[in-house]
């Protein structure tokens, strides 16, 4: 039998097919055990705003610093430093970036999307892009919310352009976070345990030492864009302050772009090159 | 997408719409509707003229009544200025006057270094003694807009008291006082200052505070050229402080742009941290370093500060320490 004149289908392109994976990881991903976790990780600020929201409503300043009331925008200042910046962004970059090929090699499903006619780069792509999105869509509402339960009316014009910096600057994080784990988990055995020890003793050890390790961490140059000072919350960062040294906007955007790109390509060239041998 | 999914992205993009909407129209408004919110600081403010470079305030009745003024009354090693003033003008300043509230006003044509202060105090006033005392040494009294307004020269300066309201007194310049009065009946007081008035709308509930704008008050307190040119290019500043048994406050500084902010919080970081290590031994200093607290975002730059009572137990052991020392010489 000829099979002259059957056209092939074209297989879709890169941009295409990581559409068509974020389209069918996007619900799964939203719905999937793991944001139960999220939520618990997320809902904390939330429910700390409403806290400090019915103290005040009752006249009493919730939060006193040697006896004199902290204002409402210093109090969100600390919360992003302290709850989204150095805990909810990595810890959301370590369990959803270090899960996406982890999750499909352990429910032995890899097979069924790379015997489909698109790349592997795309099926890592369509993933990031589906975690991107649903952990932002999850931070940024909360952190709003957070903001409108913390700072006063009065002082939300003053505070705005503080505001849309720190929802920028947060997924920026999320982004660049989940482009490095999203490597680990594609390149590394025990991906989590990796992504933990890089997230909170790598880069929390690089800050507070002197010299230039600082410069290998994602931290260093996220930290320099926080409109906010530096809380000081304790010893370790009185010496992260101390040896603080603040990269330019400039310095510090163009790296996390460096980042970025480099990490996602090389999960993507990792996922291709690697045989995958699911456990039966 | 299930509808499940949908449901949650719409509301995810819902809060985000409406909290960008509503914190962009307070941005685009300079502060949400009044609606909302009173206006910041005391009434008194009403009579400052809008272009005010600095204003202050203080709550006299608890300040006085503080144990810290208790205190440091004590330590006071003179009070006949103070009693010959009351005899003269029937004011006690501890019992008559509730709160104060000072301002700088630029001098003519703008002129920082010929600025004319203003102060607005609220309390109970004897008008016909202070009257006579004032023709007494050569004062003159006149009706501005309604106002009786007492004038004194000397030295080519001429110092006038206002009675403003029953119950109020404007003090200060002659050209001070008549902006005052112009204020309040025009409605071009500070308050329509947006800038100076977010300032006074961020401060806390506190008995005293200042803010105005860094350049003109440098000038003013004769700051060296050489330390003025080394902080980072300021532009805005309040102090607020609160004073029970010890003093605790915040002082912040607006700086021209992000990066000066950035510098400075980094100089004051490693000034404090130097502070800490210096006061490892002395129990009084430790508690005060201890105290400061390093905030502000954007362009601002925030110290809080807490200076205990023990602090005072020690300046007045010191002081008792000084007085004991002549006897024992003898």
């Amino acid at each position: 039998m000829s099979t002259a004149g059957v056209t092939r289908p074209t297989p879709p392109s890169l941009f295409g097919a990581a559409r068509r994976v974020f389209e069918l990881s996007f619900g799964e991903m939203l719905w999937s055990r793991r944001t139960i976790f999220m939520a618990l990780v997320v809902g904390g600020p939330v429910l700390l705003a409403v806290i400090f929201r019915a103290v005040e409503s009752f006249g009493m300043p919730a939060m006193r610093v040697n006896g004199a009331p902290v204002a409402g925008a210093s109090i969100f200042g600390v919360m992003i430093w302290m709850l989204y910046l150095r805990f909810i962004v990595p810890v959301l970059g370590v369990f959803y970036g270090t899960a996406l090929m982890a999750d499909e090699v352990e429910d032995k499903t890899l097979t069924y999307l790379f015997t489909r006619p698109i790349s592997r780069g795309a099926v890592l792509l369509g993933k990031y892009l589906a975690y991107l999105a649903c952990t932002s869509l999850v931070v940024l509402p909360s952190v709003m919310l957070t903001y409108f339960l913390v700072v006063p009316f009065g002082q939300v014009a003053g505070t705005f352009m503080s505001l849309l910096m720190d929802l920028a600057i947060l997924g920026l994080g999320l982004a660049v976070y989940g482009a490095v784990f999203a490597f680990v988990g594609a390149r590394f055995r025990r991906p989590l345990v990796s992504g933990l020890i890089f997230a909170f003793g790598w880069e929390q050890l690089a800050l507070a030492l002197p010299g230039y390790l600082r410069q290998f961490t994602v931290a260093h140059y996220l930290q320099a864009l926080v409109p906010h000072a530096l809380p000081n919350d304790g010893t370790l960062s009185m010496i992260q302050g101390l040896f603080r040294q603040t990269p330019g906007a400039t310095v510090a955007l163009s790296w996390l772009a460096v980042f970025l790109v480099g990490f996602l390509w090389l999960a993507m060239r990792t996922v291709s090159r690697r045989e995958y041998v699911l456990e039966q | 997408m299930t509808s499940k999914t949908r449901y949650f992205v719409l509301t995810a993009f819902g809060i985000l719409a409406l909290g960008l909407t509503t914190g962009l129209v307070a941005s685009l408004a300079g502060g949400l509707p009044v609606a909302f919110t009173r206006a910041a600081g005391p009434d008194d403010l009403s009579y400052v003229p809008s272009q005010a470079v600095a204003v202050a305030y203080a709550n006299v009745q608890e300040v006085m009544a503080s144990q810290l003024r208790q205190r440091l009354k004590k330590l006071e090693p003179d009070t006949s200025d103070r009693d010959d003033f009351e005899t003269k003008t029937g004011v006690n300043i501890e019992r008559d006057i509730d709160s104060v509230v000072a301002a700088m006003l630029p001098g003519a044509e703008g002129a920082d270094h010929d600025s004319r202060p203003l102060v607005v105090a609220r309390g109970r006033f004897d008008q016909v003694r202070i009257e006579g005392m004032a023709r007494e040494h050569g004062g003159t009294v006149e009706d501005y807009q309604g106002v009786r307004v007492i004038a004194h020269s000397s030295d080519g300066h001429t110092m006038a008291l206002g009675f403003i309201e029953s119950g109020a007194v404007a003090v200060g310049s002659a050209a001070a006082v008549r902006g005052a009065i112009d204020a309040k009946r025009s409605g071009r007081s500070v308050l329509s200052n947006t800038e100076l008035m977010r300032l006074v709308g961020d401060l806390d509930n506190s008995n005293a505070w200042v803010v105005g704008r860094f350049d003109a008050m440098a000038g003013k307190a004769g700051l060296p050229a050489d330390l003025q040119s080394k902080v980072p290019a300021l532009s805005w500043f309040s102090a607020a402080g609160h004073l029970n048994g010890g003093i605790s406050g915040t002082f912040k500084a607006e700086a021209k742009d992000d990066e000066a902010a950035t510098n400075l919080r980094d100089m004051l970081r490693g000034v404090m941290a130097m502070a800490r290590l210096q006061a490892g031994d002395k129990p009084a200093m430790k508690a005060m370093v201890d105290s400061l607290q390093l905030g502000g975002e954007g362009k601002t730059v925030a110290v809080a500060f807490s200076v205990p009572a023990e602090m005072f137990d020690a300046l007045e052991a010191m002081k008792s320490k000084s007085e004991r020392r002549p006897a024992e010489i003898r």
